[in-house]
């Protein structure tokens, strides 16, 4: 008989959902910082190259005072992966009451605004939690007796869309697709570029567009794609995106796009459904990994996209 | 090849601003404000200017000055706010309240994100001498943040919440501002706009348009859509 792993105590991801939200809303991954830096050096033109200069001011006087990077705190949501061994006291009816309430606790403590309000009557409940709100989002691991919560702080009203593209489009739609985005969004920076660009290509429509938001907001920046055609394809649009020239802001430059990452899935053999997602440089994320022994670890790559998770075949 | 620093002027200012300082400022230019400083989003706007109710101080004394902005601020203790964060929002869609907020209050800068068209610069800023000023860099809502000395007062709390409250502050080198429309009716989005148009036009070089088309679609890129 299989011996039953120790149940990870609720108490245990209240601390770890607090203290990702507390790290996502105040601080910046690393390979964020690095591309923020990288681009700040290599820009060309100098009204881009001072901006983006004051956004890495920015980021480390975010991190310095404790303040968060925009003051746009987003729309906090999580993405759970589940060891396929974890046991989780009270289940997972508890785990998302204990989700909800440190995304409530968190936006009373640190200053996140509240931003979540009725769609109708625009009611705002003061907490970030309400119907569907915040999201969360589930995969699951073999083997593991873990789960890792990551959280991300989305921002941005600008920048995603769909369109059912067909075979006959092929790549070139695609590139298109991508260029009436950033013309779309980019201009007058609306979606706050640079910014990191996610692409769902095939699945269904609603698998799309959540592949693109996670590929956007779910890999570090440099990451490739595993299957060389999706990562050869991932350079070339991130190359056409920085040949638009918006650049930080849309005041002209040479960085519009961090990265582009892309996700996959099958889709119809009549359509090649695509959606694009952009990620502000407001790049706030943070993953807690909660172990039954009551260890937390916190990291900065989220490693959402497991061979598991993007399997082909039946197992 | 080495590239001079900056090709653009800078103006540390304060408010309320005088009609000098104002016509000064040329769209490209950065620009960094200190004093008071009042915001005024969709809550306010239509509690304001449209059902027409007077705020309860004395904006017009006080400030000339506009953000189109909900800041991340908390109430500390009792009647004390703290601002943590702040940052400007998407000005476009509020074009149609211009009119009223420049006639019946007097304000010379409304700083938001990302401007507005050059027309409205051109027809309702410019016959006003007023500038319309962009937070840079969206994203630095740390460092504007910081620029807020004290929160002088946050007003109509229960009519419009926390986020969309009147909120009235005490800045200090708030900025860097980038001066999108200036007084002679000029936006400097739309001048750059040409020159980006260039470039976009050379990377859609070769992509022919999807084989099934959308209702309404803009088919050309270059259009600003509002
Ligand atoms: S889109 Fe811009 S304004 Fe909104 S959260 Fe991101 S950086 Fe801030």
């Amino acid at each position: 008989m299989a011996v039953r792993t120790a149940a990870i105590p609720q108490e245990l991801i209240y601390r770890a959902a607090y203290e990702a939200n507390r790290l996502a809303a105040t601080t910046v991954p690393r390979d964020g910082l690095v591309a923020f830096q990288r681009a700040a050096q290599r820009e060309s033109k100098p009204l881009a190259r001072f901006v983006l200069r004051k956004i890495v001011d920015n980021a480390n006087l975010a991190v310095a005072e404790n303040r968060p990077m925009c003051a746009d705190t987003g729309l906090p949501r999580y993405y759970v992966k589940v060891g396929n061994e974890a046991a989780i006291e009270g289940g997972f009816v508890a785990l998302e009451r204990t989700l909800r309430q440190a995304v409530a606790d968190l936006t009373h403590d640190i200053q996140l605004r509240a931003n979540r309000v009725h769609p109708l009557t625009r009611h705002n409940p003061g907490n970030n939690v309400g119907i569907f709100a915040p999201n969360v989002d589930y995969s699951f691991e073999p083997d593991g007796d873990w789960i890792d919560i990551i959280v991300v702080h989305k921002g941005g009203l600008f920048g995603t869309d769909y369109r059912m593209l067909f075979p006959a489009d092929g790549v070139t739609g695609i590139k298109r697709f991508l260029l009436d985005n950033l013309a779309e969004f980019a201009r007058r920076g609306l979606s706050c570029p640079p910014v990191i660009i996610g692409v769902g290509l095939g699945g269904t429509k609603d698998q799309c567009v959540r592949l693109s938001k996670e590929a956007a907001c779910l890999r570090s920046i440099g990451d490739r794609h595993p299957d060389p055609l999706v990562a050869d394809l991932e350079v070339e649009l991130n190359d056409l995106a920085n040949r638009t020239g918006f650049g930080v802001m849309g005041v002209g430059g040479d960085t519009t796009s961090y990265d582009v990452h892309i996700e996959i899935a099958y889709a119809h053999t009549g359509g090649l459904p695509t959606a694009v997602s952009q990620l502000c440089h407001a790049y706030r994320r943070a993953v807690g990994r909660v172990h039954p022994d009551g260890r937390v670890e916190y990291r900065d790559d989220p490693q959402w996209f497991t061979p598991y998770y993007r399997r082909v075949g039946i197992e | 090849m080495e590239q001079p620093e900056t090709q653009f002027r800078e103006w540390h200012l304060g408010t309320p601003l005088s009609d000098e300082d104002i016509a000064q400022v040329r769209a490209g230019d950065i620009v960094y404000l200190s004093g008071p400083v009042f915001t005024a989003r969709d809550g306010v706007y239509e509690h304001m200017l449209v059902r027409g109710n007077e705020p309860p101080i004395d904006l017009r004394s006080l400030t000339n000055v506009s953000l189109q902005s909900s800041p991340a601020g908390v109430e500390v203790s009792p009647g004390v706010y703290k601002v943590s964060s702040l940052q400007a929002t998407a000005g476009f869609r509020y074009a149609r309240y211009m009119p009223p907020l420049l006639e019946r209050y007097g304000v010379k800068a409304v700083v938001g994100k990302g401007g507005m068209s050059e027309d409205v610069y051109r027809d309702i800023f410019k016959p006003h001498g007023a500038i319309c000023l962009s937070t840079m860099g969206y994203g630095l809502g740390a460092i504007y943040g910081k620029a807020v000395e004290r929160v002088l007062g946050v007003y109509w709390l229960k009519e419009l919440g926390i986020s969309e409250a009147l909120w009235v502050m005490q800045m200090k080198e708030f900025g860097p501002l980038l001066a999108e429309g200036d007084v002679q009716g000029h936006g400097f989005f739309t001048q750059v706009n040409e020159e980006i148009n260039v470039q976009l036009s050379l990377a859609y070089a070769g992509l022919r348009p999807p084989v099934f088309r959308r209702l309404g679609e803009e088919q050309r890129p270059e259009q600003e859509l509002f």
